[in-house]
Formats: C-alpha cells, structure tokens, sequence
C-alpha cells in the first residue's frame, strides 16, 4: 500500500524535515489535549463536545468558549463529507522543504501533495492530504473522507480519499 | 475623544536592503516623517513601534533598537503586534493615544526587515502565522491559505485565473510610478499568467513581496494639528475585527468576515459610504485578497470583485482606485510597514502629492490591512483638513 504514497511521504517525513508528525504530536503533548495523538495513532479521529451546552470542537478543545465550562466529551468524528476548499502548495515552508546541508537525507526532495479541507458532520471541518488524487480531478463538494494515516516510520497524520 | 490628524508622513525605500539594518531603515521613515512635519524629534511626546516578527530580525525586543537609534529615549515607545496587520495597529495605538488626551504629539513607526533569513525560513516564519499547532503540520503556507480561498472563490462564483493577474498587472503599473516600491517595473497579463506556481492556483505574480523597508507618520491632537500643518489629515472613522485562529472555523472561504465587521463599524464611525472612498489602499497580500477585499468593503457586491477589474474599475479614473501605489503585490510588504506605509499613501492622495498616481480630487480614502489570514484587520478612513 505505500507504492503510491511511498513517493512523497519519505520526503516530507523521512527526510529529516524537522516538521515530522511526531512534531505535531509534540506541539501538542504539553496541552490538555495531548491524546488526539495517540487517537489518531489508534485510527480515530476525534472531537470533543462540552458537556454543559453541547459545543462540538474539531481540532478538539479543552475548554468551551461558548460558555466558558471546561468539562469536554471525546468522540469520533465519522469524518465523511464534502470537500470545502483546497490546494496544492509547490513552495514548501523551510520544514517540509530539503536544506542542504542541514538535511542528512539532501537526496530526496520535496514531492508537493494537494492539501483541502472537508466540511464533515456538525459543521466541523478537517483539513488533511490528498496525496491519492490528482490535482485536475479535484472538485470542490466531491465527497471525501478523513482517515488517520501510519506512516511506515510508525508517524501519523490525516490524508483524504475519494469514498 | 480628540479629533485627531496626520501632519507628517515619511516612507523610505522599500525593497531587499541588504544596505540597511532594521534600525536604519528606521531612522530613514522617521528623518522623512519629521521633516515633513517641521516637527523636532523633542516636542513628540510618545512613540509607538510596529514590527510583526522577532523572528525576522532574531532579537527580543526590535523596537528597542529602533527608538534608541533615533535616540528617543527616555520617552515612552510601545511596541504592537498583529502579523501584516501590524502596521495599522500601531497606526490606531497611536491614534488612541492622542484621541484620550495621553499625548498630543506621537510618533508612528513601521519597520520590518524580512530578508536577512532565507525565503524558504521567511515563508515558515509566516506559515506559522496560521495555526502553528493545528494547520501547519499540513504544510500550510500563506500563500496556501489564500490560494484556498482563490479555489473556493472561483468554484463559487466563477472567478478567473486571469482576473487574479489583472490584479497583479495593474498594482506592478502603479509600482512602477512609485519611487518607494520594491519592484518598479510593468508586466502584462502573459506575463503574470506564464509564472510559476506557488500554490494552485497562485502563481508567482499573485503573491505580494518578501520586502525590507519602514514607514513613519506624525499624529496631532486637533490644536497641535493645527499649528503644525496646512493640509492636516484627520482621521475620520476606525475599527479592528478579530476572527477565528484556524481558517477551517471560518464561516466563509470566499469573504473574511473580520473586513466585514471593521468597514461596517469604520463606515458607521465616520458617516460614509463605500461609495463615499475616493481612495482606498486595500490588502493584496495575494491577488485573491484585492478581489476580497473590494467585495468585503462594499466596493462591489460580493463575488463581483474579478468582474470589476476587468472593467479596470480600480485604476485611477475609475469607480474606486485602489492600491494606486502598487500595492503589497508592487510596493512591497514589510509586515510592520504595511499598514503605516498604507496611511502615508493615503496622506499624500488627501494631500494631492501623489504625482502621476493622483487620484483627482481625493477628499476621502480608506486604509484596510489584514493580519494573517483575517484574524484581525484594521481600517481607517481619513478625511481631507
């Protein structure tokens, strides 16, 4: 199964960017939501809701700021439904980018991957990679759905597919 | 509250100024600003410092540097910070300033120097000006943000790649009429159109500039303003809107609400129209921007903005001139500078200094800056003394 993907995910995660998903995990492991990380390792790609007024929050939240309670529910989102917008950034950020020679994988390079958002169920949005879908084939509203990905380096992230 | 005028502007040389340091650049706006004023740094009571990024100029406090260069000490200098927003917050801080009574005099500096990192550092710096936590672990860059909401733009409302680059064509003529700008020179549609992707479907030359370069004004209470300058202009009406941190929680790809909730509150302040602005300077950090914009303050109706390019509806002449000094995509964006290097535009038209860029007659024009992806923008309308 990594034939196709094989082609970018090693530039972007492998390569000694120092952005690797483990770094989003790292982002949040010092916040009360440290646990979407291990989710989304487990296959899950969850949301929380507030237990007073019912709030939904994607990317999930500790605390509600609609009413300002902290008490919070952790669900998984189903994660289908139509695409919002997207892109496809061929300028990489320095992250995602190869530098040398700072870089000790100089060799591989950067295969940019169409990015997009889907509008899933109660309004919440996800954004994730499209890395199966060609650019020109890319419509806004097609139905996509939000799937947690392992990388073969045991890292993990969100792409997008066709359902 | 005080009813308060700009009586000096200063602008310097925007561009890569690998000959100049932040503080230098600084001091460039401000020599400019007070002479043009006839003011001694010594009657200003109070300074506010915009610059966006410590990131930028790798120190913890930039604006340190600056009001010591200029020797301003030991009189107070408040630093702001609202990303590419930055400059028009520091132009309201010191507004505020004056307006309360605070001070009657009060430099305005913008200052950013961007081009000591590498591009691709500059574009990390700034991608994570979205959510650092959330979003860029996708590869989120600014250019990808807008370049999302040109694709949700064109889905919705049929807007066309080529009306994108008209943008870009007609700011890069009035760059090439404004001595400040970072690039002076025309280009054609082929031209902006046979550029290379940045971020689909951006090319090239829809994207603003990675720019060095500062911009100062004086602010005067009405006394003052007065006493010092025979062509004040007086600030008429502003407003700041805050929107969400993630562009995935907005309520629109193709509108930023926080324009939205600022030109109605800066329109309602100064009691005008959109069809009252003589003169606008909006936020064109991409081409998509300029079209948003032009729709969010009600310039056009919403998803008319590609159409009214086309119709060259926004060079001088027509129904609303905006960015006549070439914009960000032209003049160049310095974070920090942005915004007061936009109010020094607007000055010089109120004043009818703008040379060939002259919009006939201008007695009011609008500023209108946009911090990240809308999580904060300013406007402000001026009228003419």
């Amino acid at each position: 199964m990594w034939g196709e993907l094989g082609r970018w995910w090693p530039s972007i995660f492998l390569g000694g960017g120092k952005m690797e998903f483990k770094n989003f995990s790292l982002a949040i492991s010092q916040t009360k939501v440290a646990r979407f990380a291990d989710d989304l390792a487990a296959g899950k790609i969850m949301s929380t809701s507030c237990k007073k007024c019912g709030k939904k929050y994607y990317p999930p939240r500790a605390d509600c700021s609609a009413c300002m309670n902290s008490e919070m529910e952790w669900s998984p989102l189903k994660g289908e439904g139509k695409l919002a917008t997207f892109t496809k950034i061929y300028v990489p950020p320095e992250h995602f980018a190869i530098r040398q020679p700072l870089m000790p994988f100089s060799s591989v390079q950067f295969e940019p991957c169409p990015v997009g958002i889907i509008e899933v169920e109660g309004g919440l949005r996800i954004m994730g990679w499209m890395p199966k879908i060609d650019l020109k084939k890319i419509k806004i509203g097609m139905k996509l759905k939000a799937i947690p990905q392992v990388l073969p380096d045991g890292k993990v992230t969100i792409v997008l597919e066709i359902i | 509250m005080r009813k308060v005028a700009i009586v000096g502007i200063g602008h310097g040389k925007f561009g890569v100024r690998s000959d100049a340091s932040l503080r230098e650049l600084t001091f460039e706006a401000v020599k400019a600003c007070l002479d043009d004023a006839g003011v001694p740094l010594k009657e200003v009571e109070s300074m506010v410092t915009g610059i966006a990024g410590d990131e930028f100029s790798i120190a913890l406090q930039p604006s340190a540097q600056v009001h010591d260069y200029i020797g301003f000490h030991p009189k107070p200098n408040f630093r702001v910070e609202g990303a590419c927003a930055t400059g028009s917050m520091a132009v309201r801080t010191g507004w505020m300033n004056v307006a309360s009574g605070l001070a009657d005099l009060v430099l305005v500096v913008g200052v950013e120097k961007m081009t000591e990192v590498p591009t691709s550092m500059a574009t990390d710096i700034m991608g994570r000006g979205g959510d650092a936590t959330w979003e860029y672990p996708f590869g989120t860059t600014f250019p990808g943000y807008y370049a999302m909401i040109a694709n949700a733009h064109m889905a919705e409302f049929g807007t066309k790649e080529e009306q994108l680059a008209m943008v870009a064509v007609k700011n890069h003529h009035y760059g090439s009429l404004n001595p400040y700008a970072h690039m002076q020179k025309k280009i054609d549609l082929e031209k902006a159109m046979s550029s290379f992707t940045v971020a689909h479907p951006l090319k090239l030359f829809d994207c603003s500039l990675i720019t060095d370069g500062a911009a100062a004004i004086l602010l005067a209470s009405e006394e003052r303003a007065k006493a010092i300058s025979k062509k004040p202009v007086w600030f008429a009406g502003l407003s700041l809107a805050t929107d969400t941190m993630r562009i995935t929680e907005r309520e629109s790809f193709t509108s930023i609400r926080a324009s939205r909730e600022a030109a109605k509150t800066a329109y309602k302040m100064a009691g005008v129209k959109p069809s009252d602005i003589d003169v606008a300077t909006v936020h064109d950090c991409f081409t998509i921007a300029e079209i948003v914009a032009y729709e969010d303050l009600g310039f056009c109706e919403q998803g008319e903005g590609g159409k009214l390019i086309e119709a060259k509806e926004t060079y001088v002449g027509g129904k609303i001139p905006v960015n006549v000094d070439g914009g960000l995509k032209s003049k160049g964006h310095p974070l920090g500078a942005t915004g007061v290097s936009m109010a020094v535009e607007i000055s010089k038209q109120l004043r009818g200094e703008a040379g060939e860029r002259q919009v006939k007659n201008a007695e009011i024009g609008l500023t209108h800056n946009v911090g990240g992806t809308g999580q904060v923008v300013a406007i402000h309308i001026f009228r003419r003394g």
